[in-house]
This record gives structure tokens, sequence and C-alpha cells, in this order.
């Protein structure tokens, strides 16, 4: 028995691919897996929003307040006639299976949410900001798109995968960016479509209250005027569409559909 | 600042950060290699071996109980394609070289010690690996991993 | 002992039987494996009512192989036809990930 002084062969410990490669490879692989994943998740969630049908949501949410999410204020003067408003929109929906109400939450930023069971709320920065009725028989009529199109619920039932989605990511850090990033633009992408679609159900809903669209737009232009211009970036990770784009969108719609932009406009006399 | 430069600045501080890492890592990792490889060369004649049975020839007149160690970090590229690779499960390429670098090293400085204080092989070789967690956060985070050489160093008269 | 693609494996001092000739220093073989998430969801599971977790025994093993391949590898490379003394090690590294390691002394036995 003797020593016979050899060194094994250099890298047998160590694999010979490149980490960079390694690092495209996963970063590519992943975003492709979460994106699948996401876009069955939403599916999945579509399906049981088709299953459960309007009289159910009713069923399960009468009664039932979003004091918990927003706070409500009942004793705001212009809540009647916004009430109002929206009650002569809906005869443009016949056929609607909800029986809305109309509810004013305290908070500064012009906004307006679609909650289940046929509420509509509207933010007093909202009612603060709106210059006519036609501008808020617009955004109501944009709203009742969206009860019409189910996306309240959508929005719920997609709110609950993504939580579960990011807990099952949670557990590698660089991919759990990764997933964060990857379900956002993608429930974002659907979340643009919706609001297209809520746009031009809305549309439609004030042709045929006022038989004319003019000022639909207005409100907008008028955020957008105060808002700070976004960035590229900005734009296309934002939820609703650029405010700008938006306004061209709506406008065409109204040009395509043959429809006057220009009419007697309603003022609001409160 | 306006809200897209401040989003644009989160978003590339971070890829700085990979990117430096990958860099100063990738040169750090080959810097090491050369080193480790020139210094195995010149111990090349020195015995290492996990048996304790010696050759008939070898007289021993001494012993010591010889270590070597060293702690090493995981770096931050390294963590990230990590991270993502323990979604999908596989080998994690980029700690091999980490590990086999930090083994070899632990392995060299033993080898110096005991050639330093006149021993002529190391029998009995063991080789230890043990991760430190951090002490902040949940502690499921890596703070460092030792890696730890050690035997039995020989001083021989030959017969 | 164990034969692999004609390297003897022993985890005592020498082959049973035969007679080292020449030795010529350690070898090692090591990997890295990370599990992945659908085998940690059944893990989770298993974990309610404990027992064994297959998942993980194969996973575990199939990379202890692996470590051993990249061992006899390197004894291959040095022209040994044994290794004995063989020691196998586990070691976490990181959330997930663990690493495999075998190494031993490469020989030539008779
Ligand atoms: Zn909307």
């Amino acid at each position: 028995m003797r020593y016979v002084p050899r060194s094994p062969r250099e890298g047998i410990n160590v694999s010979d691919e490149h980490p960079l490669k390694e690092a495209a490879v996963l970063v590519v692989g992943l975003s492709f897996l979460f994106a699948i994943v996401m876009l069955s998740l939403v599916f999945i969630v579509d399906l049981v929003v088709v299953a459960v049908s309007p009289e159910t949501e009713a069923r399960i949410f009468s009664g039932w307040t979003p004091g918990g999410i927003v706070e409500l204020v009942d004793d705001d003067s212009r809540q009647r006639a916004v009430a109002g408003v929206l009650q002569r929109i809906e005869t443009g929906w016949p056929d609607s299976p909800y029986d809305f109400r109309l509810l004013v939450a305290d908070d500064d930023e012009p906004n307006a949410l679609a909650v289940p069971g046929g509420v509509i709320v509207v933010t007093t920065g909202l009612l603060d900001k709106v210059g006519s009725e036609n501008e808020l028989a617009f955004v109501l009529a944009h709203e009742l798109g969206h009860f019409r199109n189910r996306d309240h619920l959508r929005g719920i039932g997609r709110g609950v995968a993504l939580a579960i989605f990011y807990a099952a990511i949670s557990g590698g850090s660089g991919g759990a960016d990764i997933g964060i990033a990857v379900a956002d633009l993608t429930l974002r992408q659907f979340s643009r479509d919706q609001e297209a679609a809520a746009d031009r159900f809305g549309l439609e809903l004030v042709q045929a209250e006022y038989g004319h669209v003019a000022d639909s737009w207005r409100f907008f232009e008028r955020l957008r005027d105060t808002e700070a211009q976004p960035g590229i970036m900005a734009a296309y990770l934002s939820t609703h569409p650029d405010t700008g784009d938006r306004i061209e969108d709506i406008r065409r719609y109204a040009r395509d559909s043959g429809w006057s932009t220009v009419g007697r406009t309603t003022p609001l006399d409160w | 600042m306006g809200l897209e430069t401040i989003q644009l600045v989160n978003f590339l501080l971070p890829l700085g950060l990979l990117v430096f890492a990958y860099l100063l890592g990738a040169w750090i990792e080959r810097r090491h290699y050369r080193d480790i490889l020139a210094r195995e060369a010149g111990l090349r004649s020195f015995p290492v071996v996990t048996f304790e049975t010696l050759p008939d020839n070898w007289q021993v007149e001494s012993v010591e109980l010889v270590s070597g160690s060293v702690v090493i970090s995981l770096d931050y590229f390294k963590r990230v394609i990590a991270g993502l690779r323990a979604l999908v499960g596989g080998r994690v390429k980029t700690y091999e070289p980490l590990l086999d670098r930090a083994r070899r090293e632990a392995v060299l400085r033993m080898v110096e010690h005991a050639q330093a204080n006149g021993y002529d092989a190391i029998a009995n070789v063991r080789l230890e690996t043990s991760r430190l967690a951090n002490s902040r956060g949940d502690g499921n985070g890596t703070a460092g991993i030792e890696m730890l050489a050690f035997g039995t160093a020989l001083s021989l008269s030959r017969r | 002992m164990q034969n692999r693609g004609g390297i003897i494996l022993s985890n005592t001092e020498t082959v049973p039987g035969k007679r080292i000739v020449e030795f010529y220093g350690v070898v090692t073989g090591n990997t890295v494996r990370a599990k992945h998430l659908g085998r940690d969801i059944m893990a989770g599971l298993k974990n309610i009512v404990g027992g064994e977790l297959v998942g993980y025994t194969e996973l575990l093993q199939e990379s202890r192989n692996e470590a051993t391949d990249r061992m006899v590898e390197q004894a291959r490379s040095m022209g040994a036809n044994a290794v004995v003394n063989v020691r196998f090690a586990t070691s976490s590294i990181a959330q997930g990930a663990a690493e495999l390691f075998a190494y031993g002394t490469g020989v030539r036995v008779e």
C-alpha cells in the first residue's frame, strides 16, 4: 500500500450551465407558469360567477350594506337626487334582475363602486367634482354596466383566488415577486377589458335616457386635467385604462353608433 | 420626484443590485478557483485520506487533531435564483460551486496548518456542513454556511 | 459494499477480501436540490397524519445517488477502482434546499 499523488478531474461537482442561462430559463418559465395558473383561476372564477344567478346573489346579500368597506354617510342631501338619476337611467335596462340601491361614502377621492346585491356606492369626492347631471348619469350607467357583466362578483372571486395564489408562492423569495407581477399584469388586462365593456353599456343607457351622449366623458376630462400625466410604464400598469385613451374609446364608440355628442345638458342644482 | 420616477427607482434598484452581485460574485469565484487550484497543486504530495489503516512502512512519531473551517455567505444573485428554483424544484446549480469552493478551502486550511506544523499526512478526515440560520426575522433565512474539515495529522519517520 | 460501473464502494477501512495497493486521496460528490411546491403540498397534508413522506424519500435518495455518482466519477478520473470509507452527509443549505454529499478515499485494490 503506497501513496500515489493524484487529483480528480476538475469540475465534476459543478454543473457547467451558465448561471445567467439558468436565471433566464427560470424567469421566463415561471412567468409562463404563473400566467397559466392565473388564467385558469380567472376562468374558474368566471364559471362560478355564471353559476350564481342574480336572484341567488340578491338573496345572499339582501340587507347587507358595505359599511365595513367604506364609511357611509346617510345624511347627504344629494343622495336623493343621485338616486333619482339612477332610477331614470335604470329604465334603459328593463330586464335588470337587480333592485338597485344608492349609498354615499365619505371619501375625498372621486370614485364609484358596484357592490354585490345591487348596491352602488358613490363617494362625496365624486359628488363634489361632478359638473352636470349628464356626467353623473354616465358614471352611474357605467356601474350598471358592471352589474350587467357581473364584474362585481368577478372582482371578489379574483380577490380570493389571488390571495390563495399569493399564499402558495410566498415560499420562494424571488419567485414570489415574479408571481405578484404576473398576477397583477394578468388581472389588469382583464379589468381594462371590463371597464371598456362597462363604458359601452353605460353610453347606451345615457343615449336611451337623454337622446344624446353630450357631457358623458366630461367627468373624465375633468379628472385628466387634475391628475399628473402618467408615463408609458404607469399607463401600462394601471387598472383603469389611461384616462386619455378611455375618453378616446368612448368618443369613438359614440361616433360609430351615430349618437349625437352635443345636446342640452341638465345642470345639478345642489 | 413624480410617482413614476419612484416606481422606476423601486424597479431598477434591486435589478442593479442583482447585476452588481452577479458580476462581483463571478469575479470572486474565478479568482478563488485560481487560488484553490494553485494551492492544491502545491500540496498534491501530501496524503489526505478518510481511513485510519496506514501503509506498513509508515512509522508514526506524533499525531495532532487538525481542522480547517470556513463560513461562506450565499450571495444575492445566487439567493434569488435559488428562490426561483425552490418553486419548481430540481438541482440548485448556482449553489454547487459555492459549496465546492468552501469545502476545498476548508480542506486546504486544514492541510496547510498540518504542513506548517511539520506533519506529513492526515488520516481519518471528516467533512461537515452546517447552516447558520438568521437570528433576524423567522430564523428561516441563511446567514452563512460553515464547512469544517478535521482529521488526525501524522508526522512520520520513513523506515 | 457496492459496485458502481466497475468502482467498488465500501464504508469500511478497506474492501473486505481485497488488498489496497495504492491510495490517491479524498474524492467527493455533491448536489444541491430544492423540493417543489407540489411535493410540499402533499407533505403538508401528510404532516397532519404522520407517516412516511414518500415524495421526499425518493427525492433525497435520487439526489444521494447523484452525489455518489459524482464521487465515483472523481475516483474514476484518478484511476481508482474502489472508494473506501465512504460517508454520506445531508445538510440544509437554505429554506427548501438541501445538499447531499458523499466522500471517501479513492484507492486501487487487488
Ligand atoms: Zn369601472
